[in-house]
């Protein structure tokens, strides 16, 4: 039994912080402030760098 | 008390303590608005919207499903998503997508935004399929197991036809590259217009056409199939953009050249012959046999679809739909062209859809607070997505877009027992695809916005005037005369489809504005996006 409340309670605690660290992702906008700031500056970089074989 | 008005009451104290962040509130009460959150030029939002506790959570939990979506997308192909992201600046693009979904859903609150969360998690759940798929099949990435099982073809065709060819996978060829995209980042297209005419393309075409050309040139369509179906749709500039499409692509190539004037019977006998051909088309170069029975088990998932937008059409005439603007437009476009009756999931989605709508109509349900001062039939393309025009016009000004010319497309009835009857419905409903039944095919297209907008009791007709479209540019005068003689709001919604640059999107609302504040003498709903800047954003 003891066991079993055990569990149940660490279930809770791991959703707790799952919830309150993604819902702190979702507020913040903080996935897309880490896209439009860092990642996309470094793959437009990457793209602009590409030498592509343009013709008719 | 049900138990939807008892955590109404558990949150109200919440809700009450946290006004202050909820857009709405503050523009109700002179202190802010929908721009207040935002960081200038770039668009990107401080935090996102406080809508009240509920729907907070539920557009939260909507937002899990969607990265759920994206995660899967990477899990079942990560190195060819690996490889897709290094090869093509289009799939940079896809980076934006909840910047994208963010924009979209402003100011949605309780049904209309539970809809709309259904609508997008459909749309962004079969499309994160269909990248990895075509990214785990891509000839320049390396192949894979159903390279030569793709039929690639121009996605102004409906692919519902195209399901009676048991093992084979159609697939849009220009809608990753190149349409979706430019919904969701307005700084692509410019880039592949760019390589179109720096080759010596004239800047003065249909943008959409330009743009596909700099896709082909850069060589940034996926490579998959044995052969493909080009179109001659949906005007001069498409034809020559197809041309430019099957010159680098180098596949086999049928031309899809439905008739333009669908309208007419000689039409249609033309346009199924085009149709039959290109089964034969690909009869030959897959060597699959066509199989009717394939093709009824999906032509009733279509028809299906087409039931109950026939019913949420009668629902979208009175004031008490929670399903308009972009959430019913963006959806019924990629229901309509990319599943075509082809994913059983999405008319799941509408089961549900039409039972909160049935459900709305019961409790006189007012979307957006009861707060829409007129009615909008939009008749706008691309550009509109972009902008996320419609959410804008409802929040700024009260503009109910009740539906846009998207949704019009075939609506016919398919015979799903005799393959005779079946072709000719097949046939009706090809040629009544996108811009075919739009601004292309004939006067009579564009002159039924004055029945679409008397259907859905609109006061108003928002009429896309791209600057590169020269089949509409020749009708302006005419429509103004029959504007003015029916006693309709007309306003002209300027833009240059998928070039950003030429029409910004504060031009494009600054078209409304106009009308609004100095014809009509209005008062915007939200002072903070009468004038902005979003140039630099996605």
């Amino acid at each position: 039994m003891e066991f079993v409340l055990k569990a149940i309670l660490k279930v809770v605690k791991i959703a707790l912080i799952l919830f309150v660290v993604t819902f702190g992702i979702y507020m913040n906008n903080l996935e897309n402030k880490l896209i439009f700031y860092v990642i996309r500056p470094l793959l437009n970089k990457h793209y602009d760098s590409q030498v592509r074989d343009r013709r008719v | 008390m049900n138990f939807s008005e008892f955590t109404d009451i558990l949150v109200a104290p919440i809700d009450k303590a946290l006004q202050r962040y909820d857009p709405i509130w503050l523009a109700e009460n002179g202190k802010g608005g929908q721009r207040t959150r935002y960081n200038d030029k770039n668009g990107i939002e401080k935090y996102r919207e406080w809508r009240g506790t509920k729907d907070t959570l539920r557009d939260y939990v909507a937002w899990l499903k969607n990265v759920g979506s994206m995660g899967q997308m990477v899990a079942s192909a990560p190195v060819a998503c690996l490889k897709g992201f290094w090869e093509y600046r289009w799939m940079g693009s896809y980076l934006g997508t909840f910047i994208f979904i963010n924009r979209l859903f402003e100011g949605y609150r309780g049904e209309e935004l539970k809809i709309a969360n259904m609508h997008m998690h459909a749309i962004t759940s079969s499309l994160t399929k269909k990248i990895a798929f075509v990214l785990k099949n891509d000839k320049r990435l390396g192949g894979g197991p159903d390279s030569d099982n793709i039929i690639p073809y121009d996605e102004t065709l409906p692919p519902l036809y195209l399901m009676g060819f048991p093992g084979l996978t159609p697939v849009p060829l220009q809608t990753l590259p190149e349409f979706i995209i430019c919904d969701i980042d307005q700084h692509i297209e410019p880039y592949y217009i760019d390589v179109a005419e720096s080759m010596g393309l004239p800047a003065d075409v249909c943008s959409r056409c330009s743009a596909e050309t700099g896709v082909a040139i850069d060589d940034a369509f996926p490579i998959m199939g044995r052969g493909m179906l080009s179109s001659n749709m949906p005007c001069n500039a498409s034809e020559a953009t197809s041309s430019f499409q099957r010159r680098r692509i180098g596949l086999p190539d049928f031309p899809v050249t439905l008739a333009m004037q669908h309208q007419e019977e000689e039409g249609k006998d033309f346009s199924e012959q085009v149709l039959k051909d290109s089964m034969k088309f690909i009869e030959d170069i897959y060597g699959v046999k066509y199989d009717w029975n394939e093709l009824f088990k999906y032509a009733k998932l279509m028809n299906e679809q087409n039931e109950i937008e026939m019913e949420k059409w009668d629902i979208f005439a009175t004031p008490y739909s929670p399903l308009n603007g972009i959430s019913e437009t963006l959806y019924k476009l990629y229901e309509w062209q990319s599943v075509n009756g082809a994913e059983p999931m999405f008319n799941e989605v509408d089961r549900k859809v039409i039972k909160i709508m049935r459900d709305c109509v019961d409790k006189k349900y007012e979307a957006f607070g009861g707060k829409t001062r007129h009615r909008a039939f939009l008749w706008g393309p691309s550009a509109v997505y972009y902008t996320d025009f419609p959410t804008w016009a409802q929040n700024c000004w009260g503009i109910n877009v009740v539906l846009n010319m998207d949704s019009t497309m075939g609506y016919n009835h398919i015979d799903t027992e005799d393959p005779v009857k079946a072709m000719r419905d097949l046939t009706e409903f090809s040629q009544r695809s996108c811009m075919r039944h739009h601004a292309v095919g004939g006067w009579d297209n564009i002159n039924a916005v004055w029945d679409w907008a008397k259907r859905f009791n609109c006061d108003m007709i928002i009429c896309n005037d791209n600057v590169a479209c020269k089949g509409m540019n020749g009708v302006h005068a005419a429509l103004e005369e029959q504007a003015a003689e029916y006693g309709m709001h007309w306003v002209w919604l300027e833009h240059d489809l998928e070039d950003s640059r030429t029409v910004s999107r504060q031009d494009m609302r600054k078209c409304i504005n106009d009308y609004m504040s100095v014809v009509l003498g209005e008062e915007p709903l939200d002072a903070t996006i009468v004038e902005f800047d979003d140039s630099e954003g996605y």
